[in-house]
């Protein structure tokens, strides 16, 4: 049987598979079809019909499901959604037990939130540093401005204070407005 | 880490049950694979999980034998929310009585679609894995309620007749 507590295993395996079964396509379609228009419908739902408050419905729900210990933290507002990943359920599940069999697992996120957010009405502001860190900060698709400052959403919490945070600006994947997984670049140092 | 019995489990999590609202991906995993990609497809997708993400828990299987096989599935379960599962050990035989399928039972509670094939997926998957470990793997029932069958390869079984596993029905 394939079980769920080591789902984020057998999944990103599955990612692997299906990039050697049908190329880079066919893992964008299984992101959108399957977990966004089929597994994860109960989220595309709400965010659809409530925006920002539905937001905190499903990943206060879903994070503190898979999170227990708080490896992350949530800022909303009117205008903004936020949230910080300081240990990363997922990824940390493939790091302590190292797994990888596709090439940049942190792209699912995107693969399958980018579409629902962008059918919601939504864009996404987000780096992701490989290690079990990342940032989100979704905003109507309308709203100005790219990348808030740090601290200046999320307060202390800010995962871009860590002191681990990478100084080698080429190890992130930075998106701005973007709700397509391929739609990402890496910085340069400023 | 405090995981249940989780020197028994290869892959280890830092909580001690899965979330099973994952389960509903695994169903779509399926609809997806078997709708774009047909059942060859799907069927060969198990058998290569089972043999390459698997390989640490086969090879303990194959050192380990029997007691290695209860032993996993002992772990594996409790760290399935709302599986109700007994298993039955032998020498050269475990056979593990699923009298709750925690996949099944949470599917139906959300309303989702379930793929009719779902059940046949621990068939290919175990047996591929079984054989792996030098073993056979067999199935009866499904649809929220089946036995699961190990047996050395020494023993023979009669082949798999797929008609004994049952349609998962939402």
């Amino acid at each position: 049987m394939i079980g769920c507590y080591d789902f984020c295993g057998h999944y990103e395996w599955t990612f692997g598979w299906l990039e050697r079964a049908g190329g880079h396509d066919l893992v964008r379609e299984y992101w959108n079809e399957a977990i966004n228009h089929d597994s994860q419908r109960h989220a595309r739902d709400l965010i659809r019909n409530e925006g920002i408050p539905g937001m905190l419905k499903y990943w206060g729900h879903t994070l503190l499901e898979e999170s227990p210990d708080l490896g992350f933290n949530i800022t909303h507002r009117a205008e903004v959604f936020r949230i910080d990943f300081h240990a990363c359920p997922s990824r940390g599940f493939l790091l302590r037990n190292g797994l990888n069999n596709y090439r940049d697992y942190c792209d699912h996120c995107m693969g399958w939130t980018g579409p629902m957010l962008q059918e919601a009405g939504y864009v996404i502001d987000h780096e992701h540093n490989h290690q079990g860190q990342c940032w989100w900060e979704m905003r109507p698709a309308t709203a100005q401005g790219g990348h808030a400052a740090p601290g200046s959403v999320a307060g202390d919490k800010d995962v871009r204070l860590r002191p681990d945070w990478p100084d080698d600006f080429s190890k992130l994947d930075r998106y701005e407005k973007a709700n397509d997984p391929d739609d990402k670049t890496t910085i340069s140092p400023t | 880490m405090s995981t249940p019995a989780g020197s028994e489990l290869t892959y280890t999590d830092t909580k001690p049950q899965g979330s099973p609202d994952f389960y509903y991906a695994v169903n779509a995993t399926f609809r997806f694979m078997l709708n774009r990609l047909g059942r060859a497809a799907w069927i060969s997708y198990l058998g290569e999980l089972g043999r390459g993400y698997f390989a640490p828990v086969n090879e303990r299987w194959r050192t380990g034998g029997m007691p290695a096989v209860a032993g996993y599935w002992r772990a594996f379960f409790a760290a399935e929310p709302g599986a109700r599962v007994k298993i039955e050990e032998a020498p050269d035989q475990i056979v593990l009585n699923v009298q709750e399928c925690p996949a099944i039972k949470h599917l139906r509670a959300g309303g989702r679609e379930l793929v009719k094939e779902y059940c046949q997926h621990c068939y290919f998957l175990g047996s591929a894995r079984a054989e792996a470990a030098g073993m056979t793997m067999r199935l009866e029932g499904g649809n929220g309620c089946c036995r699961h069958i190990y047996r050395s390869a020494e023993v023979k079984l009669p082949a798999q007749d797929l008609g004994q596993i049952k349609e998962a029905r939402s």
